[in-house]
Parts: structure tokens; sequence; C-alpha cells
């Protein structure tokens, strides 16, 4: 009997559930305007090559094509991302992956857009494919960036490894290789282009972050900011995956060049293509022990291929660097990363933010030390753990936690741990059990610019106008603004009008990344609620001749005695808007550690699986969860997000992989590029919320979005080992690697 | 680089219904269902996104079948009943799509238009399916979002009121 179950009641319906549950929410990609043409982009050929020669003029000619465009016709910078702007709009001399855009058109139906495409003539002269990062860091090796290939180093040192080692009874050394994940958001990357009359551009297309597309077009644009419109939410998902530009810049020139509106809307194959992906990692780890379980020295190495341009791949492997110890103590640690430029496909921003793949090899660590020193790996994280009050990872002052030792007493109460492991009658089925842990940042973190704000205002309806610049992905980022106002403000539901996702209408609240939107609302409201009412107030005591102090904010208007005496409406007045609005910066560390965190959330995982030794196939049947990331905002929204992630992270450990080879994908859709359906997932989840923060923490509640991803991978694998005595170091494991385990064990 | 099968395709007349009213189109032969729907009658409740029959957003109900629609095209249609999400709510949510709001059966919602269909289409067949006869009928839809358990608790919700 399938069974989810959570400790969280279930929640209101969503703000925008109508419209989804209907089918009547139009996505940007379901958009159409009167004379509206079809945009397409030609992509690569070769993953690295030089542009001999490009002619578009046959393309040109073809009848019913009304644009095709290359560099020249760029009209500011030739450049995007978010940092840096390495990535061309345009290549026009050399290309450095098989996503890199070529030439784009536009025409009056996708078929004759997708003709004119291959009438486009490229003549390209091959260039060695760098597709392994750690050749392409040779010295030697040609670098694919002014800058040589690598892009980022991050490092960590505390105490001295060379001095712990030696202390050590148990030393584990391995080396873990995690894979490129897709996104597979299910809305690929698209939207439509509105030249307005006004001279302006409506930009309808989905992303994480609508001014900071604003910004980035109006470079490649060369326009003010203001006259481009970003129209950024609802979307098909993103999971970090749309807050780079995508299709932006290409619909964008077409549409200007045109006079009319240009629809793009990527296939599958041009998503898999061009769009980001997770960073393939390779993780080396040498971690120490004394008999007595405490952990005396670490030591890592992490190279991260980060394909052809840079995107957020410096942040990421900040990230990995930071989390290299997670929750644990470990006085002797020495971290050295590398994040390399390669020909292979980009990797940028995902879920988890490199937080994934830096956990599975420590909680790898952690459980191979723990089997070496024949003690429970319960025992030996516990050991381990951080107090309260202790620093974050790498040394920096965080707010005092103790969500750590909490998710795992949590998790010790699984009846999965306790599990009586006896093997089912079938002798070619294994059972195991594992467990793991996680310690994940929220925000940008130090360094990084990081504002947020909202404005909060009363609207000429008499509703109440709560604006973010915040994006609806799907993760319910409405339905967290309609909780957090109603609940601070005293208001109804009905009472509201919620405002996001158009830059002509909100304020500047930053990126919907990195877990912070939830606590960023909560941030706003903790500042607006009091000046708001207190307005509001002030008005309505004007209005009616009672004392302020007599009156309440309460659903549909103001309060006496339980009795309702002006409704919103009647406060309004054109002449004084009552509004107010906030701006403030995400809190992050006193210390200088580029990319370190304050806050942070936590996690527990146990697992069971069952091993089937004759096909290699691995099923996972429990699940069972704990999180502790302040209190609960939306409960259906917190489970939904946990439960997501983690089904998603069970793609990442045992289905999905980006394949390439020689620099090209050798998957291009979802017959080769395997998603979890709904026949993969465990017949029992359970979630547990811990909501309790350390006394005194005023930072309200932590986005959810990451923390359910993280520590899934590594309890699997716990678990197979559990199962066959067998330890899996890469990532997706493979069926053959289990066969070929079984060969061995037996 | 095809996405689409493009054949130098003839234009033909179809007659069929939609959502019960009756179609007469003149579209070319090879027309998928997901574009003659999206683009020639105005209904985006269909989505795309494989569009080689692997993730069921575009999922419809044909004479009582799940089908995907970005695999069936113009010339299969003539005489054909088609049902899509639009349907559904003519007099008010269906229960499915209730269950679905109360019980987090969805973030994103791009998936939801075919998942609905296709427990719709279970449901039509099958009262009170077991739980392996609930995960076979739903083998078919991808969502990437919700993990599919708050999917299965819509599900279960449906059925124990019926
Ligand atoms: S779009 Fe039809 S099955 Fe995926
Ligand atoms: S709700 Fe987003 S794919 Fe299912």
């Amino acid at each position: 009997m399938a069974d989810y179950t959570s400790n969280l009641a279930s929640s209101r319906p969503r703000p925008d559930g109508m419209g989804k549950v209907t089918g009547a929410l139009n996505y940007f990609t379901d958009l159409q305007f009167p004379n509206m043409l079809y945009g397409k982009v030609l992509r690569s050929e070769h993953p690295h090559a030089k542009i001999q020669q490009l002619n578009i003029e046959k393309a040109e000619q073809l009848p019913g094509v009304l644009a095709v465009i290359t560099s020249k016709d760029v009209p500011g910078l030739n450049g995007f991302g978010l940092i840096t702007q390495d990535q061309p709009v345009f290549c026009d001399q050399v290309v450095r992956y098989v996503g890199d855009a070529v030439a784009a058109v536009a025409a009056i139906t996708p078929e004759i857009a997708e003709r004119a495409i291959k009438r486009i003539e490229v003549t390209y002269e091959p260039l060695p494919i760098m597709d392994d990062p750690e050749s392409a860091m040779n010295p030697d090796s040609t670098p694919l960036h002014s800058g040589g290939n690598i892009l980022h180093e991050a490092s960590y040192e505390n105490g001295d490894v060379d001095e712990g080692f030696p202390l050590c009874d148990v030393i584990i050394e391995e080396t873990y290789l995690l894979p490129r994940q897709m996104h597979a958001y299910m809305e690929t990357e698209g939207g439509v282009f509105v030249p307005e009359r006004d001279g302006r551009l409506s930009v309808y297309a989905g992303t994480q972050h609508g001014y900071k597309d604003r910004l980035q077009l109006a470079r490649i644009l060369n326009l003010s900011e203001e006259r481009i419109r970003v129209i950024s939410s609802p979307m098909g998902g993103s999971f970090g995956g749309k807050d780079e530009l995508n299709i932006q810049p290409y619909g964008a020139i077409l549409a200007l060049k045109t006079g009319r509106p240009v629809k793009i809307h990527q296939s599958r194959r041009e998503s898999m293509i061009s769009g980001i992906k997770k960073h393939p990692m390779k993780i080396t780890m040498k971690t120490g022990a004394k008999k007595t379980g405490e952990i005396v020295a670490h030591e890592v190495r992490i190279i991260a291929d980060t394909g052809a341009y840079a995107t957020l791949g410096p942040a990421v492997l900040d990230f990995a660097v930071e989390h290299a110890i997670g929750p644990y103590v470990i006085p002797n640690v020495k971290t050295k990363g590398y994040a390399v430029f390669t020909n292979n496909g980009v990797a940028g921003e995902f879920r988890g933010f490199g937080g994934n793949q830096i956990t599975f090899a420590l909680e790898g660590q952690i459980d191979r030390l723990a089997d070496d020193l024949h003690m429970s790996p319960l025992k030996l994280r516990k050991k381990n753990l951080r107090q309260g009050t202790d620093p974050g990872p790498v040394g920096q002052m965080i707010a005092p936690t103790n969500g750590d030792s909490l998710v795992l007493d949590e998790i010790t109460q699984s009846p999965l741990l306790a599990l009586d492991k006896r093997d089912s009658d079938n002798p070619w089925k294994k059972t195991g059990v594992g467990v793991a842990l996680t310690m994940h940042g929220g925000g940008l973190g130090f360094g990084r610019m990081d504002p947020s704000g909202g404005k909060i205002s009363l609207n000429h309806e008499g509703k109440i106008e709560i604006a973010f610049g915040f994006e609806e992905v799907g993760q319910g980022l409405l339905a967290v603004i309609e909780n957090i106002t109603t609940e601070a403000i005293g208001c109804s539901s009905e009472d509201l009008h919620i405002v996001i996702g158009d830059t002509d209408k909100v304020p500047h609240s930053g990126s919907s990344t990195a877990s912070r939107g939830t606590s960023m609302i909560w941030h706003s409201l903790q500042r607006l609620k009091g000046p708001f009412k207190e307005k509001l107030l002030d008005t309505a005591a004007k209005r009616s001749g009672y004392q302020k102090e007599q009156l309440c904010v309460g659903e549909k208007g103001i309060w006496l005695n339980g009795q309702r005496i002006l409704t919103f409406e009647q406060l309004f007045l054109e002449n004084e808007p009552i509004s107010i609005d906030t701006k403030f910066d995400f809190p992050t560390t006193p210390n200088s550690i580029p990319g370190g965190h304050f806050l942070y959330s936590f996690a527990a995982v146990a697992v069971k699986v069952e091993v089937d030794l004759i096909t290699g196939a691995i099923k996972v049947t429990d699940i069972d969860q704990a999180v502790s990331a302040g209190p609960v905002v939306n409960p259906n929204g917190y489970i939904g997000q946990i439960e997501g992630g983690t089904i998603m992270a069970l793609g990442y450990t045992l289905l999905e992989e980006a394949a390439m080879q020689q620099s090209r994908y050798t998957t291009e859709n979802f017959d080769t590029y395997i998603l979890p359906t709904i026949q993969d997932i465990p017949p029992k989840m359970n979630v547990r919320a811990i909501e309790d923060l350390w006394e005194g923490d005023m930072y309200g509640p932590r986005g959810v979005g990451e923390i359910g991803t993280v520590a899934l991978a590594p309890a699997i694998v716990r678990a197979i080992y559990d199962a066959t005595g067998h330890w899996v170091t890469k990532l997706p494991v493979s069926r053959e690697e289990i066969l070929h385990a079984r060969e061995m064990v037996f | 680089m095809i996405e689409k099968v493009k054949v130098n395709s003839q234009r033909i007349n179809i007659s069929f219904t939609v959502n019960g009213e009756q179609q007469q189109l003149q579209v070319e032969a090879t027309k998928r269902l997901v574009d003659i729907l999206r683009e020639d009658l105005s209904l985006t409740g269909a989505k795309i996104s494989c569009e080689i029959g692997r993730c069921g957003a575009c999922s419809v109900e044909v004479d009582g079948e799940l089908v995907n629609s970005c695999l069936m095209r113009a010339y299969q249609l003539n005489g054909k009943s088609v049902y899509t999400v639009e349907s559904l709510s003519e007099n008010g949510l269906h229960d499915i799509q209730k269950a679905f709001l109360e019980e987090g059966g969805f973030q994103c919602g791009y998936c939801t238009p075919g998942m609905i269909m296709a427990v719709k289409t279970l449901l039509e067949k099958n009262k009170k399916p077991t739980d392996e006869e609930i995960l076979d009928a739903l083998s078919g839809n991808i969502c990437r979002c919700t993990g599919y358990a708050g999917i299965i608790r819509s599900v279960k919700k449906v059925i124990q009121a019926i």
C-alpha cells in the first residue's frame, strides 16, 4: 500500500491551483500574438571548431523567412553570463560546445524556420576537443578562454592534515564520480518577444530573476533597462536551470529586427544540447579517524567540469568547498577545488548547488570509516557532530543551530533502521538500509550582492497588494506569499492581490534561487507589517473618529470590538496612498569567506533498498526523512519540495546521466535520458518537519527547495553496501556494476 | 535536426469531435493532434515536452483511451471523439481536479493536464484500481516536480470518495 505521510497538516489550495488543474493557465509557450513569427536557433555542429565561413543567403531567400541573424546583428554586447559575460550570443570565430549559437531565424511558420536553419551554410575547421577536465587543466592544453582553462580555484585549510593523518588508526581514501544531471523541467525554454508600439520590448519568458534578465538583455540589445519589460512567471519548472539566459537574446533581437512578435520554444533536443546542467565532479577524499571514532584529518580534491562557459561555475565550486566537512568537526582539513573549462555541455546552477556532489563523497567517507571502525554509522556521525554554537564548516560565524543533531535524533527513530535484516526467501534479492545527513547553506553567501525586498500597498480596488521580484517556478512561491502576508497583516487571502513576475510592477527582491525566496518573503513581511498596519489604522482612525488603539486590521477591513467598521476599499484614497516598501540584504556571515553562508538547513535520510542480483536493479522501497528548516509556511508546499527533491535525487542516484562522448551528448531526449516515473518511487515515504529553531533565532523559516535533494544518494549507496557488501563510487549506480560485484561477492 | 516529421503533406478534411463538439477542419494530413488542439482550436491544456511519446504532457482521451497527442496525426482522427482537460471543468471542478488541489498533486502544473487525463481515463474504466493498477496507468506521465507522492495521495482521495 503506497503510503506518503508527514507530520504536517495539509494546507489550503495554492492561489495558482485553479488555472493549473483546469489547464486554463497560459504558460508563455502557450501564448499566441497576432502576426507572430517563429524563431529558431542554429547551434554548432562541433564541440570545438573555428568558423571559417558563414553564409546565410540561401536561408534569407526562402519565402516566409523574415530575418536571419548572426553576430553582426547583435546591437550591443555579444555576450551573456550571470557573473561573467563570456558566452557569446552568437559565435563568429570559434565554437566551444555543441550548444553554441551561430545564427537564428524568424519565419512565418515553425516549419519554414526549420527549413531556413538547414539552409544556413557554416564551414568549420574542427579543433582538438577537450572533454576531460583533468587534461584541460594541464598547462600545455589549448586554452578555451584567454585566462586559461581553470575557471576558478577555491580552497580551505584548517589545522595541518600532514600532522593529522599519522595520528589516525583508520584512513579511507576514495574517489567519487558524479554525473551530469539535467534539470528536465517539463516546459523547455521558450516564450514570446513583443515589440511594443511605444518602442519598448516585452519579453514573456520564464526565468528565476526577471530583473537580471532585463539587465543582461539591455547590455545585449544596447537599450536602457527601462525600455525592456520582462514578464517572467509562471513557468513549467526550472530547478536552477532557467536562472541563466537561454533563448531570450535570440527572440529579442529577432523581434526588434522584424518589428513583429517572435515565439521561440525549444524542442527537448535543443534544450538538452544548449541548456545548462549540474556539474559533473570528480572528488577525491582522504579521511582519517582514531579508534575511538574521532575524525582527525580530511583532505579533499574537487575537479568540477564546468563546460565551455562560466555562468555560476565559480559559485558552485565555492559551495562544494564550503560543504566539504558538512556538519562535522574535523581539526585538520585541506580542501582544494578547481572548476575547469572543457568543450562539454555548460554546467551551472542546479538545485543543490554543488552540495549534492560533495555530500555524496563526504557521507561515503563517513560510512566507510564507520565500517572499518566497526561502529554504527549513526554513532560515528553523532560523535563528530558540531555543537549548536560551533562555527560553520569553513570556520565562519553562523546563526547558532542544532538542526543537525535534531534531524539525526529524529532519524534514529526510523523503524527502517531497526529492521531485522532477514533477507526474503528469494536468495537473489538482498535488502539493505542506509542513512545519511546533510547541512545546506541558504542565500548566496558572503561577498555576493544579495539584496532583497518587497512592497505592500492598498490599491484602488481595496486590495492589499503585495509585490515581490521573485518568480513562481512551480515551487509554490505564491502560496508562501499568501500565507506569510495574511498571517502578518491579519487579513484574509481574498483581500490580497499578489504581484510577481513583471519588471514593470515589482520591486527588486533578488533571484528566486539558493532557497532564499521563502526566507526573504518572511523577512520582508517582518519589516513591512508594522508600518503598514500603522498607516492603515491611522487612516481608519481619521476616517472613523475612533481611537487608533481601539482598532485592528482584520478580514476585509478594519475592526472594532468584533465588528467591521470600514472596508479596505473605503480606506483607499487616491491622494493619500498607503504604501510601504523595504530593502535589506540576506543575512551573511561577517567573516570574509567568499560564498560563506550564515543560515543552514539540515536533513537526515534513512532508506531501504532491494537489490535484484539477477538484473542488477535497485529498488528503493522506503524513505524516511527528517528536515530542519525552521517553521513550516505552507505544509503542502513543504512536503512537495521535499518529496519532489527526493525523487529528483533518486533519479540522480539510479537513473539520470546526460552522457557525452567526445563532447557530444549521447542522450537527447527522454527515450535515453531516463527520468524517474511513478513506478520508480518507493511505496513508502515519510517526511518529518522539525520546526524548532535555536533559542533566540530571529531568522524565521528557511527555504526547503534544495535540502530534500542532498542526502538521499549517499544513503542509497550505503544501503546497497549493506545489501551486497559492495561500495559504489560512481553515480548513477550501474546495473552492470552490481552484477559484476555479485560475481565478486559469491 | 528534424523534430517534427515533415513529409510533403497534403491538406485533408477531417471531421471529429473535441470535448463533445463537432469539428470540421482542413489541415495537413500529418499535422499532430497536439498542434491541432493548440493551434487550430486554441486548447492549450495539452502541453508539449518531449514530442516522442515519452512524457505524457500532451495526454488526451481519444475514444476512451489515453493517447499521447504528439504521436497522433490528422489522418487518424476522422470520426474520433477527443476529450481534453478543458472538458473536465465545464460544470465546475471535477473531483479529480479538486483532489489535486487539496493534496498537492501538482507544482509547476505543466504535467498536470496530462496527468489528470490519465487519472480520468483510468477511473472511467476502473473505479477501484489497486495500487499496481494506479502505477501502471500513470507510468507514461512524467512529473519532474512532485515526486509523484502528492499525485498518488490525490488519486487515492478520489477513489475513497467514489
Ligand atoms: S510531448 Fe507527447 S509524450 Fe511527451
Ligand atoms: S508539476 Fe511540474 S512537472 Fe508535474
